[in-house]
């Protein structure tokens, strides 16, 4: 045991020793915060996108969509993880004109212009897609290009926050991502894409 | 007579700068009530909760802050301890300089406000990009920030796009979405060549030894995806007891704070990166910082531990929005700031012992807290505190109460004055708690002394 | 368990007879006489009587809000003194009510005496929440033709004394309550508050006039005549005086057309 945290640990020790009682934990029900659109039956899907496109975020359910979304941009340049794009690829071969890569090389960080992953489940009620280490090939891919796809599938969506934290993978980095990045900094406006993407999307396969 | 620094400020504040302030922090204040209310039927019924829970974590840190260490640890995270701000730095260079790295990139964190990290690390070798935007356009300014979630609340676009000609970030421009994109730009080199990333913590779970780190811009992210290191600066209080608790917090925090449902990232950091993941740290150090809270946990105000700094209490607070968050001269302003500034100034109290003055104790921060923080109460203690020091600031504009208290105690003197009073004509300045009448009277009238006339009424009615 | 409360509650049981103590304030003993009055004429209109103890003073919030404790509670005792025994002490002011119930118990917390503070405290009123609350009152009869914009002070917080204010003036005949922006925001009294820090006072202040004179009132409300003292008196140096009544008044004067 080092002397530092033994030292800190006394303080606090000596700090909370003249307290004649602790304050006791509570407990809560988790439906106390979950929103009343969130609670009975909801199609899980619809509730997402509604909240996703609330946050200016965009919600897909085909790759036919994502296609037309990126052409419409002429965003041809990207990368899709390697999993997925065996999926994808048929589609993006028959469109023509992509340049899509499965490795994210980070020397040329800014030559991707949309970056394709998998999510590991995603929030109804916050419109909140999640990303861990062990389902997103790279982090790097699904912050730096100015558009983010992650991939979804129904069955990974929770209604609400408190199922999501319940549902908390053993991984060691979860995000969740709500919209796209954005700050009100300078003078309270909205601006979007700071750091991360500009465009958020999330596609619904299966 | 002396005079209230912070009354001092708030006169002399730029018309421009209070109204930029005053908009900011309505706004925030605005989005963040209709948001509570329009999603949640008892908002109040979760402060408390949340308030009660906080609680629970803070008089039980003894326990609580070894279990976590021993979470983080069981996840491969090294834990390091540090008692005051000089340790907390010397912490992170010792990190750095073992890994022969010499350049960070860093998240928002008010507790490497308080240790003046990156001032240190420059002054040892280290370059230290701020990477929030508002907090990177201080940092080019040499600015402090004035909020603690909005920190250029204070700055126009003006102001920002001539110190960004100024640094070589391109003719000047003041449209916030070009100020934004060239930000952009130049930080994502930083990020690319930083050894080290270092955050703060808006809360640790006990249980699981998680790190929740809550964003908009996405910085903390990349600081995590582009950096091989993660340093993380983590004050004793903030911890959960449970991983589930985060329910309640995450669902607050955003609401309390900016008026949304969740934050852009919600980021839960638990270790180094997985093997197979290529980006990201493959090490990671959690620093848990003391810097004064100990003082103010064995004060009888730890109530103030419970802090989430959402800064809801800035937003509301009439006495921030007329004079700004530096106006405070302390890394937290607003009520927040007014209680804990002075508690985790320790031996330096009597400097900041005026904070807790700056308040009409109308309560508006209480009822917006999200952990129900009775900050007029603990304004009130330190008020106390203030007095028995003897701290002259503290009592500057206040007037004495000696003589008013020996009147208010002995009746016949008291109904004595009240009649004397109006014979007359005078105010007798020892009944009337606003004895500075000069003071009072530069800016309002005072009504006619009616001394005694009630006291007559009551009489003659008990004649009849 | 004290660190959990919020920083105003209202009692929870509070003795609601209709034998009662009245305290008058430092502000109406040296101001505000019509307003005492009013208040001792809407209590004997619902049938109360009302003991006025001559010996009091203040309730010692003054010094308590600058941190003189010690004087404070030196007036504190002097008050649970003259107003020994068990009737409800009725005041005209959400200010020098939550004093007696909140702040003097605060100042107490190490204090021997502490109970008996605290008792008196558990007595004390303000005097809509007992009209309201302690008497059952809902609706006020007679008439009182105005618009009328009511300040909630900030005392009122965290008590049921602001909504019951409202209920009550919004039931009287002919009386339009206008609302008004930032209703929420004190006006900046603070008691030595507005001396000691008289230019964010000022400021204060003026906003709140603004906000209320936009919705044009013929009268400015309030149950704390403090903040009347205030806005009233910048309005009127000002030079754009404002009617300022506490709502004992409005309630006397709507008796008057009943």
């Amino acid at each position: 045991m080092s002397s530092a945290r033994d030292t800190l640990l006394a303080r606090v020790k000596a700090a909370l020793a003249p307290l004649p009682e602790r304050a006791p934990l509570p407990d809560w029900e988790r439906e106390l915060v979950v929103m009343r659109e969130a609670r009975g039956a909801v199609d899980a899907w619809t509730l997402f996108s509604a909240r996703l496109a609330g946050v200016n975020g965009t919600p897909l359910t085909s790759v036919a969509e994502l296609i037309a979304l990126l052409t419409k941009s002429d965003w041809r340049r990207g990368y899709c993880d390697p999993a997925l794009w065996a999926e994808l690829r048929p589609a993006f071969d028959a469109a023509g004109g992509f340049t899509v890569e499965t490795t994210f090389d980070r020397a040329r960080v800014d030559d991707y212009q949309f970056g394709i992953t998998a999510a590991v489940g995603a929030i109804a009620e916050t419109g909140t897609v999640v990303l861990s280490d062990a389902a997103t090939s790279s982090r790097l891919a699904a912050l730096a290009p100015w558009t983010h796809i992650a991939v979804l599938r129904r069955a990974q969506i929770h209604l609400d926050l408190p199922a999501a934290i319940a549902a908390l993978p053993k991984d060691p980095n979860v995000v969740w991502c709500t919209g796209p990045s954005k700050t009100a900094d300078v003078e309270g406006i909205l601006i979007e894409g700071v750091h991360g993407p500009g465009i958020q999307v999330a596609l619904l396969l299966g | 007579m002396a005079l209230q620094q912070i009354d001092q400020f708030a006169a002399k504040l730029r018309p421009d700068t209070r109204a930029a302030v005053y908009d900011g922090s309505k706004k925030g204040h605005e989005k963040r009530t209709a948001v509570l209310f329009d999603h949640y039927p008892d908002p109040d019924h979760l402060r408390r909760l949340a308030g009660n829970i906080k609680q629970h974590v803070v008089e039980n840190l003894d326990t609580l802050l070894p279990a976590a260490a021993a979470a983080l640890e069981r996840n491969g995270v090294k834990v390091h301890w540090a008692s005051t701000a000089e340790e907390a730095n010397a912490a992170v260079l010792a990190i750095m300089q073992a890994r022969g790295a010499k350049k960070m990139v860093k998240a928002k964190t008010m507790v490497s406000e308080e240790t003046h990290l990156a001032d240190y690390l420059g002054k040892n070798g280290v370059e230290c990009v701020e990477t929030d935007l508002g907090e990177f356009i201080i940092q080019i300014d040499g600015d402090h920030p004035s909020h603690i979630v909005k920190p250029i609340i204070h700055k126009n676009r003006r102001e920002i796009a001539t110190s960004f000609e100024k640094h070589g970030l391109g003719a000047y421009n003041d449209d916030p979405q070009t100020i934004t994109r060239r930000a952009r730009a130049h930080l994502r080199r930083k990020y690319l060549e930083a050894d080290v990333g270092l955050t703060g913590a808006n809360f640790v779970t006990a249980d699981t030894g998680r790190l929740v780190l809550v964003t908009n811009e996405g910085n903390s992210r990349f600081c995590l995806a582009a950096t091989k290191c993660h340093i993380a600066m983590v004050g004793i209080e903030k911890l959960l007891p449970r991983e589930t608790d985060l329910g309640l917090y995450l669902n607050l925090l955003a609401r309390s704070g900016t008026g949304q449902q969740l934050t852009v990232y919600t980021e839960f950091i638990s270790g180094p990166r997985s093997p197979a993941q290529p980006d990201g740290p493959e090490e990671m150090h959690v620093i848990f910082v003391d810097n004064g809270r100990t003082e103010a946990l064995a004060s009888e105000c730890r109530e103030i531990l419970r802090c989430i700094r959402c800064g809801a209490c800035l937003n509301v607070c009439p006495v921030y929005r007329q004079a700004s968050g530096h106006a405070y001269r302390s890394v937290y302003p607003g009520p927040v700031g007014a209680v804990l500034s002075p508690l985790l100034a320790g031996e330096r109290f009597p400097e900041l012992a005026d904070l807790p003055k700056a308040s009409s104790l109308c309560g508006a921060c209480n009822e917006v807290c999200p952990v129900n923080i009775p900050i007029p109460d603990l304004l009130l203690r330190l008020r106390a505190r203030g007095k028995e020091a003897g701290a002259k600031n503290a009592a500057a504009g206040t007037p004495p109460m000696g003589a008013w208290s020996l009147l208010a105690t002995q009746p016949f003197a008291w109904r004595t004055s009240l009649t004397a009073g109006h014979t007359l004509n005078y105010v007798p300045k020892s009944l009337i708690p606003v004895p500075p009448m000069q003071t009072w009277l530069r800016d309002r009238t005072l009504p006619a002394w009616r001394g005694g006339a009630f006291r007559k009424w009551m009489k003659d009615r008990a004649k009849k | 368990m004290a660190h959990a409360q919020s920083a105003l509650i209202t009692p929870s049981s509070r003795p609601a007879g209709k034998r009662v103590q009245m305290m008058a304030t430092c502000l109406c003993d040296a101001f505000y006489d019509d307003v005492a009055r009013a208040t001792v004429e809407v209590l004997e209109h619902l049938g109360c009587t009302v003991e006025f103890p001559e010996g009091q003073t203040c309730c010692g919030q003054p010094a308590f809000n600058g941190g003189d404790w010690e004087a404070s509670r030196r007036v504190v005792r002097h008050t649970a003194k003259v107003f020994a025994g068990d009737l409800p002490i009725i005041v005209p002011s959400g200010s020098c009510a939550a004093m007696m119930f909140h702040g003097a118990p605060l100042e107490f917390e190490k204090q021997p005496d502490l109970p008996e503070i605290e008792a008196l405290g558990k007595r004390a009123w303000e005097l809509v929440d007992f009209i309201v609350h302690g008497l059952g009152v809902k609706t006020w009869p007679g008439r009182y033709q105005a618009k009328v914009a009511f300040h909630r002070s900030c005392h009122s917080r965290g008590t049921c004394t602001g909504p019951a204010a409202l209920a009550l003036l919004s039931s009287i005949a002919g009386i339009e309550v206008v609302p008004f922006g930032e209703g929420e925001q004190c006006c900046g009294f603070g008691g030595t508050f507005s001396v000691s820090f008289p230019n964010v006072s000022k400021g204060m202040g003026t906003l709140k006039l603004e906000h209320i004179r936009a919705a044009q009132p013929d009268v400015l409300a309030s149950i704390d005549m403090s903040c009347m003292m205030h806005l009233g008196g910048l309005a009127e140096k000002d030079g754009k005086p404002i009617k300022t009544l506490h709502v004992a008044q409005i309630l006397r004067d709507a008796l008057k057309n009943a």
